[in-house]
């Protein structure tokens, strides 16, 4: 039997079997078996045209959609078997989106600090390390604007502040740049860079850009919902 | 940011849906205030008109309608002879309409009984005895009717004239026209009848003693029936049905409150289905957003019943003061009904939010941020 591993020697994060998504009572195939393992501290770019299911795959990594079919692992537990997905998505992940979603009702800083509710923070602890991750993405002069006072590029660093929050160890970004014009989308695959070298985390970045893909330490390629390439993984012998 | 922080950031988010909301709500409150305050009031008015005329026990034949059935006032004779009574009087009470006054208490008391001895004489003087043709007025009715000294009041068949104004110390007491008793049956075509007889006990009677005494009046009276005065209007099936009456329309203005409340959360988790959304997706557990939901029902209906206990206040003041209330009542704003009716618009808008939460609960959150 044949499986795959990475390059990287990384506690193993992610491990999907035979993935498979429909939708519209299987008329629709987003996903149509894919596998593959993602280890610890990895920055995977997936790419692929649009409808290739990416972004699906993507919510399942976040455990905001299950497979019709097959298994995905965290950490070697099954994400859709799990008994409390909202711990998963608060405490282990991080999410960055292409519309940003911040509450436009909320100020830079009350964003950052939505999720903080879910950890065991005091309402001063919460201030302060919403202070301190807007500053890490320089926007600590900013933290009592509203979102719509905001460039597109700064809503999307106020989102990337907001995935931190909890301390996750993997950021999922779905195509965080799409939105943006080419100056902010190189700033903030910068500070997305930064992030995942100074704190270690897992990347795992949804795009079409491929010269955003050329950054990633591995690339999983998708096309009609399968892995068509993946730049990063190494046929192994299974022992029996 | 505290947690309360956000559910008011829900709520202000659409003020104008809000404040509409809050008027709804606020309107069912101030009704439950004001029917109950009335009704509550009227009741508390009655027994504070007993306690400050001191009478111990009441023998009377209660019915239906807020005011008892007459009786012959023969009964008194044996009543009085009974062991532990002190002292007993007749009364013939009615509710009158009284020149443009559509309804106030006029009370025909036994010449020399004690129900005359705590009336406090501020104008003019007291009858000069049982058979003189004339009233005395307390303070309320003497304004409600715009009388003085030397005017004359018709009542039913008679004119009389105004002797006094006397202040009885309880709303009742002076909302009152009162006459001799014997005045009171001419007036009124009752010779002969009563329907109240009030009885001081001798001091430190025990209990058991009031119950056998109540007993041996049975057996003298057998269709009335002697009352503690703390139980007369409890006892009294008017009462019931007034109270009956203020609560159901009560609830008719909860019930508005309810689907009122429950509308705009409604609204409110669809409209905001994808913020729900982003919130499930950063973390956040169902239970948080059903509490986030339910808090803010609840917040709104806290302030909706804030609103309704002020407006209700207002209101029973200003029915105070209107011809046909003033001098029968004296509303009942206790803390104790401002309280209730604030805790039935909490319920009421933690009711309102059960569906609505469970809704939100329900949000797929990968379809509530893609819509």
């Amino acid at each position: 039997m044949i499986k795959t591993a990475q390059n990287s020697a990384g506690e193993l994060v992610y491990e999907a079997i035979g993935l498979k998504k429909q939708y519209d009572n299987g008329k629709v195939a987003a996903l149509r078996g894919v596998d593959f393992q993602i280890r610890q501290g990895e920055f995977v770019a997936i790419v692929g045209p649009s409808g290739c299911g990416k972004s699906t795959l993507l919510q399942m990594l976040g455990s905001l959609a299950n497979p019709s079919e097959g298994v995905l692992k965290y950490r070697g537990n099954s994400i859709s078997d799990m008994a409390d997905p909202s711990e998963y998505r608060a405490h282990e992940i991080g999410f960055v989106f292409q519309s940003f979603h911040l509450l436009p009702t909320f100020t830079v800083s009350e964003n950052v600090q939505i999720p903080m509710f879910e950890g065991k923070f005091s309402r001063s602890e919460r201030a302060e390390r919403a202070g301190e991750l807007l500053k890490s993405v320089g926007l600590d002069h900013r933290l009592g604007h509203f979102p719509s006072e905001l460039s597109g590029g700064e809503r999307q660093r106020v989102a990337i502040a907001r995935g931190l929050a909890n301390h996750p160890s993997v950021v999922l970004a779905d195509e965080p740049t799409g939105n943006l014009d080419s100056e902010n989308a190189q700033q903030i695959i910068e500070l997305l860079l930064q992030l995942h070298r100074d704190l270690g985390v897992t990347l795992v970045l949804v795009t079409h850009d491929l010269a955003i893909a050329e950054l990633a330490t591995r690339t999983i390629r998708m096309k009609d919902g399968r892995v068509i390439a993946d730049s990063g993984a190494t046929p192994l012998i299974d022992s029996p | 940011m505290t947690f309360f922080t956000i559910v008011v950031r829900g709520l202000i988010r659409r003020p104008v849906r809000t404040g509409l909301t809050l008027v709804g709500i606020s309107i069912g409150i101030a009704a439950v205030v004001a029917l109950v305050g009335m009704a509550w009031g009227y009741e508390k008015s009655i027994e504070k008109q007993l306690d400050v005329i001191g009478i111990d026990l009441l023998v009377s034949n209660m019915s239906a309608g807020i005011m008892p059935k007459v009786y012959d006032a023969s009964i008194q004779e044996p009543i009085s002879k009974l062991p532990h009574v002190a002292e007993t009087t007749s009364v013939l009470m009615q509710l009158l309409s009284i020149e443009d006054a559509p309804m106030m208490m006029v009370s025909g008391r036994e010449w020399g009984g004690f129900t005359w001895n705590k009336l406090k004489i501020v104008e003019g003087r007291m009858p000069k005895d049982a058979d003189e043709p004339a009233v005395v007025l307390g303070v309320l009715a003497a304004e409600v009717l715009k009388k003085k000294v030397g005017d004359t009041v018709q009542l039913e068949t008679l004119e009389l004239p105004v002797v006094g104004i006397a202040d009885g110390g309880a709303v009742v007491e002076n909302g009152a026209i009162l006459l001799s008793l014997k005045i009171m049956q001419q007036a009124t075509a009752n010779e002969g009848k009563v329907n109240f007889i009030d009885i001081r006990l001798v001091p430190n009677t025990p209990k058991t003693a009031i119950d056998e005494l109540c007993e041996k009046i049975k057996i003298i009276f057998p269709e009335g029936k002697a009352r503690a005065a703390n139980e007369v209007v409890s006892a009294n099936q008017g009462f019931r049905i007034a109270r009956a009456m203020s609560w159901s329309t009560s609830l008719l203005a909860i019930v508005v409150g309810v689907l009122g409340v429950m509308n705009t959360m409604l609204m409110t988790v669809f409209e905001r289905t994808h913020e729900i959304g982003i919130l499930l997706a950063v973390g956040w557990k169902r239970k948080r957003i059903v509490y986030m939901v339910l808090c803010e029902s609840a917040l709104l209906g806290f302030l909706g019943g804030v609103m309704g206990v002020t407006i209700g206040a207002i209101g029973l003041k200003i029915l105070e003061h209107t011809p046909a209330i003033r001098g029968l009542l004296e509303p009942d704003l206790s803390p104790k009904l401002l309280l209730i009716s604030v805790a039935i618009a909490v319920v009421v808008g933690v009711i309102s939010g059960l569906y609505p939460a469970w809704r939100s609960s329900r949000l797929s959150p990968s379809l509530a941020i893609h819509g």
